[in-house]
């Protein structure tokens, strides 16, 4: 499996990933920076934290999840390289299996990028503004566990891309299924149901009720699980034709 | 010695197409075997089944006696293929494409070496492979195939898309890989010149069915002989012919005088003249036909049709 994670590793390094990976928790640091410097008065550090783990798991993650699937499938689809992988003397789930771990992994970077370049942004714009020095403690735990909860509750959506980007040789179901499932996560953010939906399980960690914490948390983080291995098996088992 | 690849009544259906419909060949060992057949005859599903890409409907496929849908690993681990597809990462070099495969076969670094010294790439290698002409991507392929020097070597249509000189040197290259890897190789094609220059052996399949096998060789001499004759009166001539015995085809400009199998077409060639010119018609050219890959093919695949055979004429 080690060769087959490397291999799969090799590859991202060298393609778009590793640009996608930076520039989506970029964008959120960037926003902070400048959004930091309009203000007047000093903000606790929970606000700035708070609000950039909301970006992350309301639009940016989704967005970022549906890129990162499309493009690491597309790696595979583009040259049509199934079936020279397919056809060499090794178990074919392993090489799903070892995109979905690269994937999960890289989200899970992004995730820690966010706070660690967030950090940075607000650091940076107190440096310039110095009354905007924010207030409080900087919890790191925290806001790690915070992180860490959106991260689990993503892996029902990360599942549902990464198999939907594999199965089919157009990157356009899964680019129509990421745009619409984000889409859907924005418009009805207050509906009771949201917590069902996928692309919504990672913002609901930060609803103040805990039964939608939880819910989002199980199905996103054990159905995801449950919906990795269905996919690796799945995959590994079809003719592609 | 159990034979290199075989297939025993391999047939796959999609839906109510019938793609490969029992098909049993046998690849002898060390043999370069010209898989043969139109676009759609069957061909590439043939080969996928031998690697395992797709499920036989019925039958079997084995690989140096490993049954491909029994023990689909141990049968990869002795075949080497290049695709149609190639499925290289442009943006990486040819080396870097290669060393990928290495990894997933847990090789040793000094493969990629030996390989692209073998398809003399090692120049090249260096360079991405979104750089590389048609030629050298299937060179490339072809080095890939070969990592870890399986003892079978699948090659999907290898000189497909390319120029005559590309043509030239894949033929040169292929009709080299036997000696220079001791691989046995198993080569599809729709091109009768590419295979007749490089194959040993020949399987000819014709809407999913293998419709001849063997040795090259013992096929063109099995073939009945025939004699191509210009003359200034073709029709006479074929009647002429006619009565002597000659199965006779009319062909633009000439006539076509078919011997049975196992004649001697220098003296038949020579009796028949004789009697054209005491009969005068005069004589521009006659002689043996050679007998082509082409030849076997058109009398294997081709939909028989009535050809004008000549009539004798009471003389």
């Amino acid at each position: 499996m080690f060769a087959v994670l490397s291999v799969e590793a090799r590859k991202l390094n060298r393609s778009l990933a590793s640009v996608l990976a930076i520039a989506a928790p970029s964008l959120i640091a960037l926003f902070v920076f400048f959004n930091m410097l309009r203000g007047k008065a000093a903000a606790p550090w929970e606000m700035w934290m708070g609000s950039a783990s909301a970006i992350w798991a309301f639009f940016m993650l989704p967005m970022s999840v549906t890129a990162l699937t499309a493009l690491v499938a597309h790696m595979e689809h583009g040259p049509k390289s199934w079936d020279h992988l397919r056809a060499l003397p090794l178990p074919r789930w392993k090489l799903y299996a070892a995109k979905a771990i690269c994937v999960v992994a890289v989200v899970a970077g992004m995730s820690l990028m966010v706070l660690a370049m967030v950090w940075g942004a607000v650091a940076a714009a107190a440096a310039i503004k110095p009354e905007l020095t924010p207030t409080g403690p900087f919890e790191l735990a925290t806001y790690a566990r915070t992180m860490g909860m959106m991260f689990l509750a993503a892996l029902l959506l990360i599942a549902i891309q990464l198999w939907t980007a594999l199965r089919f040789a157009s990157f356009v179901p899964g680019l129509v299924l990421g745009i619409g499932g984000t889409f859907f996560a924005v418009v009805a953010t207050s509906a009771k149901q949201g917590v069902f939906l996928p692309w919504q399980m990672p913002i609901n960690m930060l609803a103040s009720e805990a039964w939608r914490v939880n819910t989002a948390l199980g199905l996103g983080g054990g159905l995801g699980l449950v919906a990795l291995i269905l996919m690796t098996v799945h995959l590994s088992r079809r003719e592609v034709l | 010695m159990s034979p290199a690849i075989e297939t025993l009544e391999l047939t796959r259906r999609y839906g109510r197409r019938l793609a490969v419909d029992a098909l049993s060949m046998t690849v002898p060992q060390n043999a370069v075997y010209g898989f043969l057949g139109r676009n759609g005859a069957g061909k590439t599903t043939t080969l996928k089944m031998l690697l395992g890409l797709i499920r036989p409907s019925s039958g079997a496929a084995r690989v140096c006696g490993v049954d491909v849908a029994r023990d689909r690993l141990d049968a990869a681990r002795r075949v080497g293929a290049l695709l149609e597809a190639h499925g290289f990462y442009g943006n990486l070099s040819g080396r870097e494409n290669l060393d990928l495969t290495r990894r997933l076969l847990e090789l040793p670094d000094r493969e990629i070496g030996r390989v692209l010294e073998v398809v003399e790439m090692a120049d090249h290698a260096g360079r991405r492979v979104s750089d590389y002409s048609l030629g050298m991507r299937q060179r490339l392929g072809l080095a890939r195939a070969m990592l870890g020097a399986p003892p079978v070597l699948i090659l999907d249509e290898p000189t497909n898309g390319l120029d005559p000189d590309g043509i030239a040197d894949m033929r040169r290259f292929l009709g080299e890989l036997p000696a220079r890897t001791g691989a046995t190789v198993l080569l599809s094609s729709h091109l009768l010149g590419e295979i007749e220059q490089t194959a040993t052996h020949v399987g000819i399949v014709h809407e999913g069915r293998l419709v001849l096998e063997g040795e090259l060789a013992r096929l063109k001499a099995g073939m009945a002989p025939e004699i191509a004759v210009e003359t200034d009166d073709p029709a006479r001539a074929a009647a002429l012919a006619a009565s002597r015995g000659f199965s006779v085809a009319e062909a633009p400009g000439r006539i076509i005088a078919a011997l049975t199998p196992g004649d001697d077409a220098r003296m038949a060639s020579a009796a028949l003249n004789r009697a054209l010119v005491e009969a005068d018609i005069a004589v521009f050219s006659i002689g043996p036909k050679a007998r082509t890959l082409e030849g076997i093919y058109r009398q294997v695949s081709t939909p028989p049709v009535v050809q004008p055979l000549m009539q004798p004429e009471l003389v």
